[in-house]
């Protein structure tokens, strides 16, 4: 098991008028190492707020979370964090934003830097090493994003709409890269996104969230088989089976 | 294209030039103002040739671009250091916040006479004059560039598990960056300042020395080549930061 979630609330004040907003309302969730799992929901639900809880960004007001038994307080390095924005570091060409974190844990810089060529070979961006983040496209600035997290190997991946800013080609580009690459490890991830058919695509199990206070209204096993395909009936009859219940949230 | 440039080049020079002639035909040719009490173009000619022959200028320049640096440098060093902490710890900074907003408006001029008691007289006062006028400009931008450095950088080094001194060093000095240098730029112009002002002072060298001792040997000539002088260099610092602004990209 890797992620225990037991009764876990969250309210912000928000900053103009000082009211509160109940984000998330007494989540229970398991999650079990090795696993894919995406969270969905109408915007404001909540998802990316349990993410950022998961990591440790943040703590819960209520309730715990455990990550392989241990209780979540700060961030780790075992839990790697993907951002929905352009989180590299834009005064680092692309092979250092990549070693960034193996360099600060102290690994030696000459072994990092072949591993991070290693990595920027298998999406094709071993050209890139020496650009700045400014100077690529948007899926490249991801897929660098995305390196420079699984580089480290923590044990598990949270990404947070990942691939929301991306055209539609690129995307799925990406989509297919990510799952080749976990299915080659068996590290947790756990991916928010609000694109019912990404969360079909990638994941072992879907949990959709309710309209704020953010719920678990429902969770998913996606059992289709490996590689999927987007065009098949049954994907598509999936896609819509979830979206379904969200719109259902959506009417509340 | 070419063309156009050198044109817009040129064109910044039409004023000038036709000052320099009015100032010329005032001052050289119809003889209105006596040069005692100021000179005209000629005299100032002359006297920048005198200076520049006995070396005196150059001297006098180095001597002034080395207080300015070395003042500027300290300050930088404790701006920038103290910049990143009080911008990093809420708490620190709420603890120094008072005396910097009462430190900061004084007039670094207004140090002359600690510095003269505390320095005496030579290099020294004059560093610490442009030291307290550099030395605020440089923190408080500091500080402003560590309170704009994006929360999701800081996020992502956590989530590699950088530590506290590593957050400081690796994701938030190089984030201020950019508001470090226009802090520089900002003080650079202040240390200018403070240098030809403290020099009038507390000093026996330097072109701010030399306007004012030339000035009572009513030779204004002289004076009036140590302004242009500190107006040039002005320029030559601005240009400089401005091309430093320019490679940081981020």
């Amino acid at each position: 098991m890797t992620f225990e979630i037991e009764n876990v609330s969250k309210t912000f004040i928000s900053k103009g008028r000082g009211e509160t907003i109940k984000a998330l309302e007494d989540i229970n969730l398991t999650i079990e190492t090795g696993k894919f799992v995406c969270f969905v929901g109408p915007s404001g639900c909540g998802k990316t707020t349990l993410l950022r809880l998961m990591e440790g960004f943040e703590l819960p007001d209520e309730g715990t979370i455990k990550d392989d038994g241990e209780l979540v307080t700060k961030p780790s390095r075992e839990r790697g964090f993907i951002f929905q924005d352009y989180s590299l570091f834009p005064w680092l060409n692309v092979l250092d934003n990549v070693t960034f974190g193996l360099n600060i844990a102290g690994r030696p810089e000459e072994e990092n830097k072949e591993r991070a060529y290693k990595y920027l070979d298998a999406v094709g961006l071993r050209d890139f090493a020496t650009k700045y983040p400014h100077e690529l496209s948007g899926g490249m600035k991801q897929r660098v994003a995305i390196i420079r997290s699984i580089i480290n190997e923590s044990k598990s991946l949270l990404m947070d709409e990942p691939f929301s800013a991306l055209d539609v080609q690129t995307k799925h580009k990406l989509e297919e890269q990510l799952v080749n690459n976990w299915r080659q490890n068996d590290r947790t991830v756990i991916f928010v996104t609000h694109d019912v058919e990404e969360a079909v695509f990638l994941s072992d199990e879907i949990v959709v969230f309710s309209r704020r206070p953010g719920r678990i209204k429902k969770v998913f096993k996606n059992e289709l088989p490996r590689p999927r395909n987007r065009g098949d009936h049954v994907f598509q009859d999936f896609v819509n089976e979830v979206t379904e219940e969200i719109d259902e949230s959506e009417d509340d | 294209m070419t063309d156009i440039r050198l044109y817009n080049k040129l064109e910044k020079l039409i004023f000038p030039i036709i000052l320099i002639i009015i100032w010329y035909i005032i001052c050289d040719v119809l003889m209105l103002i006596p040069s005692y009490m100021f000179p005209g173009p000629v005299e100032v000619v002359n006297s920048f040739i005198k200076l520049l022959v006995t070396g005196k200028l150059f001297k006098d320049i180095i001597d002034t671009l080395y207080k300015v640096l070395l003042g500027l440098f300290l300050a930088a060093v404790v701006g920038i250091t103290f910049g990143i902490i009080l911008g990093w710890s809420k708490r620190l900074e709420r603890l120094c916040t008072l005396i910097i907003s009462i430190l900061r408006p004084i007039p670094p001029i207004a140090w002359i006479p600690f510095s003269i008691l505390w320095f005496g007289i030579g290099t020294a006062p004059a560093v610490f004059i442009i030291f307290m006028g550099c030395v605020f400009p440089i923190l408080v931008s500091t500080i402003d560039g560590v309170h704009r450095t994006r929360g999701v950088l800081i996020e992502a080094a956590q989530s590699f598990g950088a530590s506290n001194m590593q957050m400081l060093t690796e994701v938030v000095l190089p984030a201020t960056v950019p508001y470090i240098v226009s802090g520089l730029k900002v003080g650079i112009g202040i240390a200018l300042m403070c240098t030809i002002s403290g020099e009038m002072i507390g000093s026996s060298s330097g072109i701010g020395y030399m306007i004012l001792t030339s000035t009572s040997l009513f030779d204004t000539g002289s004076t009036v080549v140590g302004m242009l002088v500190i107006g040039i260099i002005g320029i030559i610092f601005d240009y400089i930061f401005t091309k430093i602004q320019e490679r940081i990209f981020w």
